[in-house]
């Protein structure tokens, strides 16, 4: 075993060094061993890769510079670092990383982690090492369910928000028959239980719903079926994402389901997404997200600054990860210290407003973060004027109205 | 009911041009292609790149691309997979794994993984009346001209000495060398031959399915499956067994949403409990 | 020629034996505590698989099936019955033996590479089955939160469960190690040699076969339940396809046929993937399949039996005697 042993002895002095430099709760100042340290945990390699991934780190180092510049000499953390890993999708590896993270490489913040496995296990890591955790787009609902925790945030979006927002609004306006397919697996299946209940609140009614294998290359038999059911559905609400997204949305033009009266919702539509169809071919399709790159003023001056380093636009969780980010640090400034329990003390009910959530508040109940969402819809051709400019935002959904409304009664923090 | 089963053939189409594939190079080779996948992403990533960056049609590339990918497991098979024919063919499935997994993450690492965009062809766009109910033309394309290349397959096997030879090694290996058959000249274009089948499919996948570097990957093992089905070294079980599953799940989907997942290995565990061999397969041959 | 180098690998053994206890005992202090119960949990693993593969002939390459199977079942006892931990990874253990007798008995129908082929396929099954099956496993989230319950010990602690763990990897090997000595390991081996002989014997192979596959998946299991408990989640990636792949890859690395080869494979695999999380390069797949690649190419004896090989030649320049022989092509494949 002669690697590991080398390899070990490497660990054994990040050790002794870590012993040195006074761990967690050691020495004298408020900020523990002097530094902030700002681990982003994701995917930097696997299917989350297009939405977060490597630009993700560039979206947290510009929110430590935001953060350094408004507060110049009176910074409360004089030194931060911002590190990366990569969980490759598996929630074995977050898991550990997570651990290695917090006890070894001084991590006083985990971001990001949108895979919802590895998500709910980096969770329980927080929670037993008893440091914050601020998740960045991991879909699942029990973050701030039945796996809530003290020291566990969750940001940007969840199933409910996509769900909701769209069941409800395209119902309001005047799509009252549905048909939903949904990929038949934990995702898939929460999505469609909250857009079946949105539907329903809205005075819609669902024909049908059905599940699909995941993942799936053809859904002809689902597209087929939807222009023959009686009574003919105005709407065909998929809760496919990615690559099976692409397969439908490919499919469903080819059966010109459309010009047969059937439109398209979609639970959770990515602009790499929208890029990959073609703009036309989603044209005038309604989706909900948590933030949009060219909505307004602010969000685009951050868009291009953004653009400036990393030569794309950003994604919703990018810019969620810049939030998470400046908002860790702005509670570490109010505070004056990087201990957990006080950070977790200044972002509870912490009501704020920044470039990515607008009318933000981080319900003290179960941590999630309320902030307004978007009912956005995808432009022709015809009118995208620069790229990625795919979609316009139809309307706002308030705060109070994008999330769920009473904090889970299993969540006990 | 009919267009669902129409639906469920051209799905069956793809499986058959695998399976097919993949079984002509198990034959002569006795490698077992775990890249068979990966060699489908490449073909609809070398459409992709012959229009995106050559500004080359899907007609253009439907011809282009599959001999050159073909070309490609020429060059491999010389350099690596020569030495390990003569091994365990456990060897050659891990090779072929090891190579599925660097071919993906290289056109990850060019392209990212989300899907690529590319449209249907401008010709096939509108939608052709079969008599008894309209129907994509992409679609009908698709199946037409895979029922076509499989035909063309079959009668180039059973009708020319080199199918014969190809035929006669893929089904009765052992037998055909102690005639004095010379197979070995012919396993180089064989394999190539196989890929460039793949490349074919995934070419024909390209305006209908998501085009990304994960898109082959999960197929291949369904094709597996189909492979078993069909009949272990036979040609036409491979094809027939194709057709017959996207048949079956494509119905599958329809009346039992639940089992659509897992019913393509539902069927191979019933085909492996009744038939050991497959339905088209020698029994004996293959224990 | 394989039996005696069954017993050669015994002779030199006592000091080996006590090397790699000693390995196995100061890990965690040489390297992060959960890596290296990772690193414990994979060896087991691997030297389950290595049982099928090396002394069986049977390449499975399904047997994430097990593995993951019983990290369901473990946590699942875990969760619900709060029964102490051991208890939970013997019934995780004993689950995947359950669902290792009809797959196992339907694969074993065929050999050779087929074999591969079918418990790949039913692999995928199971991993279909796992991520629809969302109240039972929690599907893609994952089953979270198994407890570590041992008579009110605290075993929060990642380092002291690693010594928690340990006894159940050590009798896991010790097991793959007496079933390999055994005659009933000796059959195996003649099974893998020439199935046809072995037959014309009297020894019922199908027999056989099964109830190495279903040892093995028990072993498997018992990895798998270890590393659910000392992660404290059972996950879909458990039952993935490319998790048996990751088995395969560590024997074939440490050596098909060594059964203890397979710790080496683990231990660099491992190594390896922790170092690709935090080295910035995002496209794991080139490097593992290089490693594939370059193993089947040039190293088919693996990093131990490469290592048994050289030290025997050496041995034979002193005394003739005979050479542990290069993995050849069995008789048993239908080509």
């Amino acid at each position: 075993m002669r690697v590991t042993g080398w390899s070990g002895c490497l660990a054994a002095t990040g050790l002794l060094l870590a012993g040195c430099a006074g761990g967690p709760g050691g020495g004298g100042g408020k900020i523990s061993d002097d530094k902030v340290v700002l681990a982003v945990l994701n995917d930097q390699s696997g299917i989350y890769s297009a939405t977060s991934g490597k630009e993700t780190i560039e979206a947290v180092r510009m929110a430590v510079a935001d953060y350094q510049a408004k507060y110049g000499d009176k910074v409360a953390a004089k030194e931060i670092v911002v590190m990366a890993a990569d969980h490759q999708n598996k929630p074995e590896i977050a898991n550990s990383k997570a651990q290695e993270l917090y006890d070894r490489q001084q991590a006083d913040v985990i971001l990001d982690v949108p895979t919802s496995s590895a998500a709910l296990a980096v969770a329980t890591v927080a929670k037993n090492k008893k440091k914050v955790f601020i998740d960045v787009g991991a879909a699942s609902t029990e973050l701030e369910g039945k796996s809530c925790n003290k020291y566990t945030f969750h940001y940007s979006y969840n199933s409910y928000m996509l769900a909701h927002g769209t069941g409800t609004e395209v119902t309001k306006d005047g799509a009252k028959n549905w048909y939903i397919v949904y990929p038949d697996y934990a995702f898939g299946q929460d999505m469609e239980k909250t857009f079946s209940a949105a539907i329903k609140a809205a005075g819609g009614t669902v024909i049908q719903s059905d599940p699909t294998p995941f993942p799936n290359d053809n859904f002809a038999t689902f597209l087929l079926k939807a222009s023959n059911l009686d009574p003919k559905p105005q709407v065909l609400g998929t809760m496919q994402a990615g690559g099976d997204l692409v397969n439908l949305v490919k499919q469903y033009n080819e059966y010109k389901l459309r010009d047969k009266g059937v439109g398209l919702a979609i639970g959770l539509l990515a602009l790499s997404d929208i890029h990959s169809l073609g703009p036309d071919a989603l044209a005038g399709t309604r989706y909900t997200d948590s933030w949009y790159w060219n909505t307004d003023d602010k969000s685009r001056a951050w868009a291009d600054k953004f653009q400036a380093k990393t030569g794309k636009r950003p994604t919703a969780n990018q810019a969620g990860n810049y939030s998470a980010a400046l908002q860790y640090l702005e509670a570490v400034q109010r505070g004056g210290t990087d201990a957990s329990d006080e950070v977790v003390k200044q972002l509870e009910g912490y009501k704020f407003e920044d470039m990515f959530a607008r009318n933000g508040t981080v319900r003290a109940q179960d941590h999630l973060l309320l902030h307004d969402a978007y009912l956005a819809e995808v432009k022709p051709a015809g009118e995208v004027k620069e790229p990625y400019d795919y979609v316009k935002i139809l309307k706002t959904i308030p705060a109070a109205e994008a999330f769920q409304p009473q904090p889970d009664p299993a969540c006990k923090l | 009911m009919l267009q669902q089963a129409f639906n469920g053939l051209v799905g069956g189409a793809f499986y058959a041009l695998l399976a097919l594939g993949l079984a002509v190079i198990f034959g002569m080779l006795g490698v077992v292609n775990l890249a068979h996948g990966a060699f489908y992403m490449l073909g609809a990533f070398g459409a992709f790149v012959a229009l995106d960056s050559f500004g080359l049609s899907f007609w253009v590339a439907l011809v282009l691309v599959p001999p050159l990918l073909g070309l490609a497991g020429v060059v491999l098979e010389r350099l690596f997979i020569r030495r390990l024919t003569p091994l365990d063919p456990l060897y050659g499935f891990l090779f072929t794994f090891g190579l599925a997994l660097i071919l993906q993450d290289l056109v990850k690492r060019e392209y990212g993984v989300s899907s690529q965009p590319y449209p249907r062809p401008a010709e096939l766009s509108g939608t052709v009346d079969l008599g008894l109910f309209t129907y994509p033309a992409y679609q009908v394309f698709v199946l037409a001209v895979s029922v076509l290349v499989c035909v063309v397959v079959w009668v180039v096997l059973t009708r020319t000495r080199v199918g014969m030879i190809v035929r006669a090694a893929t089904e009765r290996p052992e037998l055909t060398r102690a005639l004095g058959i010379d197979v070995g000249r012919w396993v180089t274009p064989v394999f190539g031959f196989g890929v460039a089948l793949a490349a074919f499919a995934g070419v024909l996948a390209a305006p209908m399915r998501a085009v990304n570097p994960l898109m082959g990957a999960d197929l291949i093992i369904t094709v597996f499956a189909v492979v078993v089905i069909g009949g272990l070294g036979s040609v036409f079980g491979s094809v027939a067994a194709g057709f017959a599953v996207g048949l079956v799940s494509a119905l599958g989907n329809l009346y039992v949403p639940a089992l659509s997942q897992t019913m393509v290995f539902i069927l191979m565990a019933a085909v492996l409990l009744w038939r050991p061999a497959g339905l088209f397969g020698q029994q004996e041959a293959f224990r | 020629m394989i039996m005696s180098r069954l017993a050669r690998a015994g002779r030199g053994g006592p000091l080996l034996l006590a090397l790699g206890l000693f390995a196995a005992l100061v890990l965690p202090w040489m390297i992060y505590p959960p890596v290296a119960l990772d690193i414990a949990c994979w060896a087991l693993f691997a030297a389950a698989v290595d049982l099928l593969l090396g002394f069986t002939g049977l390449l499975s390459f399904g047997h994430a099936a097990f593995w993951g199977g019983s990290a369901y079942c473990t946590g699942l006892i875990a969760l619900h019955t709060g029964l102490p931990f051991p208890v939970a990874i013997v019934g995780g253990a004993a689950f995947a033996a359950l669902l290792a007798l009809p797959i196992g008995f339907l694969s074993v129908r065929l050999s050779g590479i087929y074999f591969a082929m079918v418990t790949l396929a039913f692999a995928q099954m199971t991993y279909f089955v796992a991520n629809q099956w969302r109240d039972v496993t929690g599907g893609e989230n994952g089953l979270q939160g198994i407890p570590r319950e041992l008579f009110g010990l605290d075993l929060s602690d990642s380092f002291s469960f690693y010594y928690a763990g340990l006894p159940f990897v050590l009798v896991g090997l010790f097991v793959a190690w007496r079933i390999v000595r055994s005659p009933f390991g000796r059959v195996l081996v003649s099974i893998r040699a020439n199935p046809d002989r072995a037959r014309a014997l009297g020894y019922p192979v199908d027999r056989y076969r099964l109830l190495a596959f279903v040892l093995s998946a028990a072993l498997s299991g018992m990895a798998g339940g270890v590393f659910a408990m000392g992660h404290g989640f059972a996950s879909l990636e458990g039952v993935y396809w490319t998790t048996s792949g990751q088995a395969v890859m560590m024997v074939i690395l440490g050596g098909i046929g060594t059964l203890w080869g397979g710790a080496i494979g683990a231990a660099l695999v491992v190594q390896l993937q922790d170092f690709l999380a935090t080295a910035g390069f995002a496209e794991t797949g080139i490097i593992t399949g290089s490693i594939f690649i370059v193993v089947v190419l040039l190293f088919r004896r693996g990093i131990w039996g490469t290592a048994r090989h050289l030290l025997a030649s050496r041995r034979k320049a002193a005394a003739p005697g005979e050479v542990a022989a290069e993995p050849r092509k069995s008789v048993d494949t239908p080509a």
